[in-house]
């Protein structure tokens, strides 16, 4: 990959945040040298580039070496298959067997694929078997697992031709399956489909297809506890449970994407895929994408097919009145992010807030919410009878108890790239101020502000359409192909016959009790004409370009006949003469996903340190209670019973449990085999039985000295209420971390997570501008860190310049600059008391930490990217450049991931604690990525438009419903940049925002408490949006929420699991002595009535309220009937003692 | 001091007490002292206080103490119970004689006999097989008890006695050469019990038999049959079902003012009289107690427990789990170990990694593990079968550590070997279930057939005679398609509206004629709370329907003018299908004859058979029906095992998609007639 291609700014950029990540491990490798942890040195490796991150990742030597070889001569996914050919012919590597070869090719290729970011190559395979044909010849097993979803599609689809691929090099024969394999495949993937779920349902023949011909056998290991029905007991399928690895390979990789596969097939001259041709002809002439060929978008109703209580809707399917889509990209939108102005969040009841996810209906399936206000927000009615249009957020605040209706929820935002990158037609764009600017400056060369251009007066704007033909304004260009003929000419006739129009104010009066009686009112609504009531009157400003809409003269005379036309757009511009272009033509349904979030990250249940303790520390694993527990009444204080890793000193032979020996040796594992009762030494396996022998055994432990030693070693007094441990370790040699670090995260009341790190979690928000003054910065700050011009390229001297942001600078949440300083003040405090060196943050406000060093990781993946804090935000999301999330393999549709101080991640993270069992090594920061790579990154990212205005041919493009490709060559995009130093500078956008962090601070999802008041609140939401059909809403959320949970709930009751109260143990059944047959605890219920019958009563009270269908009325009844049937004893008497008192005395 | 006195200071106690347990207090000498030291030694979490919990031993020890110093010894052993009860027998044993039962023919049939030829099928009986009783032991234990009433000698005879002979016993149907050899004197057979015991336990009606003892092998045989085949209703205290149910029953006829906290089971009487007469032993329509407390889920699985061992513990004899923590086991010498058996449900089943089997027992007193070792095939290949909360009895030995029980032995309560094929009443029943009335599958054509078959509108003069001679039409639930059974069902229905289609269903059930009577029993698509036991369908749906139909729940025990059947819907089926290997949808006999092995409907719980959590387990298959019929699978199965009659109905619902899916082809139009004279089968096809 060789150098970085970037301007000297961006070099020296680069090379400062490397020399001070050096200075960091430095420090770190000194105080780790001093023995405190598992290994003397830093454990995350530092990855300057893919393949280093490859060969760290998988762990073959040599593979890094050879990528960067490869990469120079073909493409990245050619490479990703030739350095698996190699690997698997033994050019690179060395392996015992053919099969390892084949797994690590698998992997490695897999590894190249995504990025080496992603941990599907080393969780998502489980292994690799070779089966035998029933002709005798042998083929190629593929084991996929559960995390394999994190590869994506295509890397899934790919891992199969790389099994193919190396498998026709090492001469194994292709996987020939029995009929009734194929049917299983069939009845499976559909089963998973019911329980998980999958992005794409390839259908029954489609599943055969692939399942008959695809020359590798994808197999799996059960993921989820359901059982195939019929096809069961295969002999060459391991187990009757669902294969979810399986079903995500076939169905989301192979069937999905079969075109990405048969490219790389056709490349490589491969035979035996003949067969994707007809997948793909048979599968992909779907009617939806058939229809927008065709000039025509259909409404998709998939994003509320599910719907649940509490998350509205804001916008039935391409409902007039919702939104409005606007072409564009602000500099905290896209790469899946849309912009919505502020007021809309809070015209919305703040349901929506920056970093909310909203489901849509196109292009993508979801998009994070960026507040915009430089677009247009809702049009409500006001219970006044006024129709105004709130674009400010102060007015939002200021109307929103005023509002009756909101006839239109306003723009959203969106940028072409997320078309691109969706591969959806481009809807044809409405008539903005952006489109008719070309159309003005093309006819106009009068010089006029532009201030006035974007808000003209009615006058200018008549002026301009009747002498240049520039078409009407966007302004006075009412919503016409919201209303039909008849309605256009009852408003015409209306208008004509009372209206009162005064040349001189401008203003059309209309009387209000004939406009409500006639449904004119409702006419200009629809219209989007906004206008206020006075004394009965309604008063329309700046009347004039609509009164010659309905041709009508000033006079309000009737000066033409109405057209023979049933298109209302063309009526207005027949009869007025103007141009008049459609104005929303295009509508996007929306529905909220997850709210946004915020917080810090704690396991469940949380802990501080990751010490066993077992049930000494009771429920709240306190380890304070730990140090003083006592297991009877005489016995020992502070001993406790734990499984240990048993540990043995190298010098002086002695057990211990810790990593080092009071002798100062690093200790090593003691293996026993516990089934040949035998020490095994200097192996893997155990030589008898050849089993994975192991050091665990339940030790005794004397906690309490443990615990006084600690706190003597830091220096602590023992006041604390409460550290809390862990019940039991999962990682595979037990060790333990240091208890002095629970001591001093307790002190600073911070929590880790499985991997020894404290972090913090954020919605992903991408942000490629900043302001100081909106980051809680100065500029002087800004340029101490590196930068030097505004965006137009002055000089940084005011705080409100616009500047380009650095790819790996980060603004978080104030409440993420919060814990990070908590972190910061730990780690301090621990480099003095615990390691006895310097400390390094020496951090007193959040100010201070401005320029630290942060690793964000994301889920499913393992490898963490190296940024700068650089300011703050309201806004509960991090905000971070799209590279930089691309980087971590996110796009920004409503993912989460987490932040974490360099320095605690370099100190604190040790491999010897992650969990020894599958999905273990996701999210850790196995290697670090110093430098990102714009080439490296999520290929999603190349697809992200920056230039400062969108070309007068996309709009008319958009007209035709165009593919986005065809467009690629004249948009300014990423992927155009790369490989140049702009693929880091000199971007732009075209809609700025004035905070970026505008709107409610909080989704009043969050801040609802019940999720009865949730499901209040969305349905006066439904209410009171035009676009939104409340019945429809009513029964979605009865049919996919409530009625799923009352049947699943009275299932779950009846055959439900019981629990210890005391010591939390599990029980598939009651035990028949009642009480807890390990500690004697009682045991109780774990569904409880109160869980069932939850939902019952709000569910018939909505269901009479909205009169939802009688199907599902019904179903209500029956599931009330159920409950009262199962809750109720039906002997109407009830029998008690005093009956049985009085029974007896007869 | 009499019964309710002892009930109502157990209840002050906030405990309950057993109806056996009244009667053993009652029948001591001193019961209020007897009354007052269970009270005060029986365990906080015990509460029902059964026979179990008195120890009439301890309590002579006590009382004796008691009289001397005033100290309170409180210890137990296992044996006294046998001793008590024996003592108990002995004191009210007043069966005149014992005759040996050579005379019984019980009949056998185990071969599954389903066929489907399109018209007339007959499924033949089987040859009959005799079981081999012996007089001989009856009559030394006759002896035995007659001559030696009420003493320790007896006890720790009868405990010998117990011991060993449980071990082998010969299983009659593995010995064919048994056949046709009644009285013959087998050597083993001489000391052995279980079969016997099993025979008395279904049909004695002494009380001893509770406690099932090795010596109420005693079995009053000749007599006891002669009574179960009149007519029992009307006839106090004689009903012949299992002695404990009856044992039950007579202890509350006998306290009749007092309608106590056991007066459940007498409601279930129902009879509606005529010419076709139904009596509904037991169903839980009107009877559900739950409301959702923990207690009750143990209490139900506890009533399970207890039951269900009472059926093995006559056959082995078995000891508290407790006890086997407490006895040190280690190896004595040359003697090797000593044989032990206990009875627990299963609450876990795993595999060690070198292919062993490890179940995990439970009963109220503590758990143990249980090992099979492979090499034992037949034993393990019995324990691969073995289901999770099922109720076993396992002889074997203990490890020397004392942590693990090596199995010899399983016993599941099945059926006895020697149970009787009763002789039936007249005239035939016609078996269907899963109608789907609604369902956009539904067969009407088919239906509308059988409909004219049952109106004797057939165009053959065969079928016009059978249905002239049909008394009964049973159907095992699903009586309609139901709505939200399944996500998206409005796709596949005709009928969207759960009462119309329960219209539609009354409109054809209104076509049959009055001579048949209708017996309807709900399934997991009709409109009642899935949780089963269910009740009977609600009366405002009832109303629908002519009233000549009886409405039962599900499962029902009815007796159909003396012939007994036992109906449930089958959700379990699915719970066999997945757990046993060998049992497929495509014979579903084979799944309740797993069932009647178990002796439960319903054996694995927490999996797709949703329970109501009652006071007493309605899925134990005690008294042995006639007939056991199913349906809910859609696939038609006739079997005969032990003389039970096992008929699963097939449909009239036409393949679904999702059986498509997972590729069951239903058995739709097809219907099982049972002549209920011999039990013969016949399936008629309307398709």
């Amino acid at each position: 990959m060789g150098e970085t291609i970037a301007s000297k700014e961006m070099h020296e950029y680069f090379d400062e945040l490397e020399a001070r990540l050096k200075e960091a491990i430095k420090i770190a490798n000194t105080a780790r040298a001093r023995g405190g942890d598992p290994k003397p040195i830093v454990e995350i490796p530092l990855a300057k580039d893919l393949a280093d991150r490859v060969e760290n990742l998988i762990g073959v030597d040599g593979v890094a070496a050879k990528i960067r070889e490869l990469e120079n001569k073909m493409s990245r996914e050619e490479a990703a298959l030739e350095i698996g050919r190699q690997v698997a012919e033994g050019e690179v590597g060395s392996f015992a067997t053919k099969k390892d070869a084949v797994e690590a090719a698998i992997r490695v290729s897999m590894a190249t694929l995504t990025e080496g970011v992603v941990a599907a190559p080393i969780e998502g395979i489980d292994k690799v078997e070779l089966g035998k044909n029933d002709d005798g010849s042998q083929y190629i097993r593929i084991f996929y697992s559960g995390p394999i979803r994190s590869a994506g599609g295509t890397a899934q689809a790919l891992s199969v031709l790389v099994g193919d691929y190396v498998r026709r090099g090492i001469g194994i024969d292709r996987y020939k399956p029995r009929p009734e394999e194929v049917e299983r495949y069939v009845e499976e993937i559909l089963l998973y489909k019911k329980v998980a779920s999958l992005q794409y349902m390839p259908s029954e023949d489609e599943i055969r297809l692939i399942v008959k011909n695809c020359p590798v056998c994808i197999d799996g290991d059960p993921t989820e506890e359901a059982e195939v029905e019929g096809h069961r007991d295969l002999e060459r399928i391991g187990t009757n449970r669902v294969r979810g690895g399986m079903c995500l390979v076939l169905a989301e990789g192979l069937a999905l994407k079969a075109p990405k596969v048969k490219k790389h097939v056709n490349k490589l001259n491969m035979d035996g895929w003949d067969w994707l041709t007809t997948l793909i002809g048979g599968a992909k002439a779907g009617e939806d994408e058939e229809n927008e060929q065709k000039n025509k978008i259909k409404p998709k109703d998939k994003y509320i097919r599910d719907l649940i209580a509490g998350r509205p809707v804001f916008s039935h399917p391409s409902r007039p009145g919702g939104f409005r889509l606007r072409y564009g990209r602000s500099r905290n939108t896209s790469f899946a992010a849309a912009g919505i102005n502020p007021s809309t969040m809070v015209l919305l009841d703040d349901f929506i807030t920056n970093g909310t996810q909203l489901k849509v209906e196109r292009p993508g399936k979801a998009a994070a919410m960026s507040a915009v206000d430089s677009i247009e927000g809702p049009t409500v009615r006001l219970r006044s009878g006024d129709l105004v249009r709130v674009d400010n957020i102060k007015e939002a605040y200021e109307l929103r108890s005023q509002v009756e209706v909101i006839v239109d929820i306003g723009e959203i935002l969106i940028n072409y790239g997320d078309f691109l990158e969706n591969n959806h037609p481009l809807m044809p764009s409405p008539y903005v101020f952006e489109w008719w600017i070309y159309d003005y400056e093309a006819a106009c060369s009068e010089e006029i502000p532009e201030e006035e251009l974007k808000n003209p007066s009615s006058f200018l704007a008549l002026r301009l359409a009747e002498e240049y033909e520039v078409p009407l304004h966007p302004k006075f260009t009412y919503l016409w192909h919201d209303i039909d003929r008849n309605e256009f000419e009852a408003l015409r006739k209306f208008v004509a016959e009372k209206g009162n129009f005064s040349v001189e104010d401008g203003i059309l009066r209309l009387p209000l009790k004939a406009c409500m009686e006639s449904g004119v009112k409702f006419i200009l609504e629809k219209l989007l004409l906004l206008h206020r009531v006075k004394a009965d009157t309604i008063l329309i400003e700046e009347a004039l370009p609509f009164i010659l809409c309905l041709g009508l003269d000033h006079q309000l005379k009737e000066k033409a006949k109405m057209p023979d036309t049933d298109n209302m757009v063309e009526a207005a511009a027949l009869l007025s003469g103007f141009k008049v272009l459609p104005r929303a033509p295009s509508r996007i349904g929306a529905r909220m996903g997850r709210p946004e979030k915020s917080n810090l990250r704690k396991m469940s249940p949380a802990a501080q340190v990751l010490f066993p303790i077992g049930n000494a520390g009771g429920i709240t694993r306190n380890i304070v209670s730990a140090s003083s527990y006592s297991a009877s009444m005489n016995g020992k204080i502070g001993e406790i019973e734990v499984e240990m890793g048993i540990r043995e000193c190298p010098a002086c032979g002695k057990e211990t449990y810790f990593w080092r020996c009071d002798c100062g040796e690093y200790t090593r594992p003691k293996l026993f085999c516990h089934r040949c009762k035998i020490e095994v030494r200097n192996s893997e396996t155990c030589p008898k039985c050849g089993r994975k022998p192991t050091s665990v055994a339940n030790v005794k432990l004397d906690f309490h000295s443990i615990y006084k030693q600690a706190f003597e070693n830091v220096g602590e007094r023992e006041k604390m209420a409460l550290i809390k441990g862990v019940k039991r370790l999962m990682n595979g040699q037990m060790t333990p971390e240091p208890l002095e670090k629970g001591i001093l995260r307790a002190k600073h009341n911070v929590y880790i997570f499985k991997d020894g790190t404290v972090r913090y979690d954020m919605s992903d928000i991408p942000l490629t501008h900043i302001r100081a003054d909106e980051i809680g910065i100065t500029a002087a700050k800004l340029r101490e860190l590196g930068y030097v011009e505004d965006v137009y390229g002055k000089p940084l001297e005011r705080d409100d310049q616009i500047v380009c942001l650095k790819v790996q600078d980060l603004v978080i949440s104030y409440d993420g600059g919060e814990y990070m300083l908590r972190i910061a003040k730990y780690v301090d405090d621990l480099l003095v008391k615990y390691y006895g060196v310097e400390p390094y943050y020496n951090a007193e406000t959040i100010q201070d930490l401005v320029g630290a060093l942060l690793i964000g990781l994301a889920p499913h993946t393992s490898a963490g990217v190296l940024g700068r804090l650089i300011g703050f935000t309201r806004a509960s999301v991090g905000y971070a450049h799209p590279f930089f999330h691309a980087s971590k393999r996110r796009n920004c549709d409503g993912d989460e991931d987490c932040v974490m101080l360099l320095m605690d991640g370099i100190l604190n993270f040790s491999r010897s604690y992650l969990p020894d069992k599958r999905g273990g090594k996701m999210d850790a920061p196995l290697v670090l990525t110093t430098r990102i790579d714009p080439k490296e990154v999520d290929k999603e990212a190349h697809n992200i438009d920056v230039p400062a205005r969108y070309p007068l041919e996309f709009y008319k493009a958009t007209q035709e419903i165009k593919n986005p490709t065809e467009l690629e060559g004249i948009m300014d995009l990423v992927s155009s940049r790369l490989g140049t130093p702009e693929q880091y500078d000199h971007f732009m956008f075209t809609h700025d925002t004035s905070d970026i962090a505008a709107g409610p601070l909080n989704s009043s999802y969050k801040t609802l408490g019940s999720m009865i008041e949730k499901m209040e609140a969305q349905l006066a939401l439904a209410d009171k949006i035009r676009a939104v059909d409340a019945p429809d809403v009513a029964e979605r959320v009865l049919k996919s929420h409530f009625l799923p949970d009352l049947l699943g709930n009275l299932r779950s009751f009846s055959r439900q699991r019981m629990r210890c109260i005391k010591c939390g143990e599990k029980f598939r059944r009651p035990p028949l002595t009642g009480a807890c047959p390990k500690c004697g605890g009682n045991v109780v219920l774990t569904v409880h009535e109160g869980a069932v019958r939850k939902y019952l009563e709000i569910s018939k009270e909505i269901g009479e309220r909205y009169g939802v269908s009688s199907y599902t009325r019904q179903r209500i009844e029956l599931v009330d009937n159920d409950i009262c049937s199962l809750f109720e004893n039906h002997r109407v008497k009830q029998l008690g003692l005093s009956d049985f008192m009085s029974g007896s005395a007869r | 001091m009499d019964r309710k006195d002892i009930i109502r200071v157990v209840m002050e106690k906030e405990y309950q007490i057993s109806p056996e347990a009244v009667e053993l207090i009652c029948s001591s000498n001193s019961p209020e002292a007897l009354l007052r030291y269970v009270l005060s030694t029986v365990n906080d979490s015990v509460i029902v206080i059964g026979t179990e919990h008195i120890d009439l031993e301890d309590f002579a020890a006590f009382s004796a103490g008691e009289s001397i110093s005033d100290k309170v010894h409180v210890f137990r052993t296992e044996k006294k119970k046998i001793f008590s009860s024996a003592s108990i027998l002995s004191s009210r044993s007043d069966n005149p004689s014992s005759k040996p039962n050579s005379l019984l023919v019980p009949d056998s049939l185990s071969k599954p006999t389903l066929s489907l030829k399109p018209d007339i099928v007959t499924a033949a009986p089987d040859p009959i097989i005799k079981s081999s009783k012996d007089s001989v032991l009856d009559s030394v234990l006759d002896s035995v008890l007659d001559s030696v009433p009420d003493s320790v000698s007896v006890q720790d005879m009868l405990q010998d006695i117990a011991y060993e002979p449980a071990l082998d016993t010969p299983n009659t149907l593995d010995t064919p050469n048994t056949l046709d050899t009644p009285n013959t004197l087998d050597t083993k057979s001489s000391v052995t019990s279980s079969d016997q015991t099993s025979a008395s336990y279904l049909a004695s009606d002494s009380l001893s038999s509770v406690k099932a003892e090795p010596l109420t092998f005693l079995s009053r045989s000749s007599q006891v049959i002669n009574r179960s085949n009149s007519p029992f209703f009307g006839q106090e205290n004689s009903l012949p079902f299992s002695s404990s149910n009856r044992i039950f029953r007579a202890e509350q006829s006998s306290s009749s003012s007092e309608r106590g906290i056991f007066s459940s089971s007498r409601d279930e009487y129902k009879h509606y009289p005529g010419k076709n007469p139904v009596t509904v032993v037991s169903d839980i329509t009107g009877h559900s107690t739950c409301v959702g407390e923990y207690m009750q889920f143990v209490q139900y699985f506890r009533d399970r427990y207890s039951r269900l061992s009472e059926i093995i513990r006559g056959r082995i004899n078995a000891r508290p789990i407790e006890s086997l923590k407490r006895r040190n086991f280690r190896r004595g010498g040359d003697a090797g170990s000593e044989e032990i058996s206990i009875i627990g449900m299963v609450s876990d089943i795993s595999s060690t990694t070198n292919g062993h089997k490890i179940l995990s027992l439970e009963d109220p007193t503590g758990s143990f593990s249980v090992l099979i070792r492979n090499s034992d095939k037949e034993l393990f290949e019995l324990a691969s079968g073995i289901l999770l909360d099922e109720v076993i009895g396992v002889a074997g030995s203990i490890t020397n550590d004392g942590s693990l029980m090596l199995a010899t032995k399983l016993i599941q309560p099945d059926v006895p070997n020697n149970i009787q094929r009763r002789t039936g009443s007249h005239g035939k029943a016609v078996l269907i279930s899963d109608v789907h009335v609604g369902s956009s599958k539904f067969l009407e054509d088919a239906w509308l057939d059988f409909l004219d078959f049952l109106k004797g509108e057939s165009d053959s003069d065969d079928m016009r005679e059978i249905a002239a001679s049909v008394r009964y039409l049973v159907v095992a639930g699903d009586i309609v398609d139901g709505i939200g059974i399944y996500p998206d069902q409005e796709m596949e229905l005709d009928i969207l509206d759960v009462y119309e289609q329960y219209k539609k269903a009354a409109e054809y059930f209104r076509e049959i004629p009055e001579h048949i009577r209708v017996i309807i029993s709900p399934g997991n698509h009709d409109a009642v709370r899935q949780a089963e036991p269910q009740p009977a369908l609600p009366e405002n749906i009832q109303a629908y329907f002519p009233e000549n139909i009886v409405f039962v729940g599900n499962p029902a025990f009815l007796e159909l003018d003396g012939v007994r059947l036992l109906i449930y819907h089958g959700r379990s089926i699915d719970d066999l299908v997945a757990s046993v290997p060998g049992v497929s949808y495509q014979e579903p006999s084979g799944a309740v004859l797993e069932m009647l092995k178990r002796r439960h409907l319903a054996p694995t719980y927490g999996s797709r058979v949703s329970i109501s959590p009652e006071k007493k387990d309605y899925f134990i298959i005690d008294p042995v029906p006639d007939i056991i019929h199913t349906g809910h699978v859609h696939t038609l199965g006739v079997q005969r095992y032990k003389n039970v009659l096992l008929v699963n109905s097939g449909t009239w619902q036409d393949q679904t998609e999702f059986q498509k899916r997972v590729n069951l082809v239903p058995v739709p139009a097809r219907v099982p007639i049972v002549d209920l004279e011999n039990f013969d089968v016949k399936i008629l096809a309307f398709d």
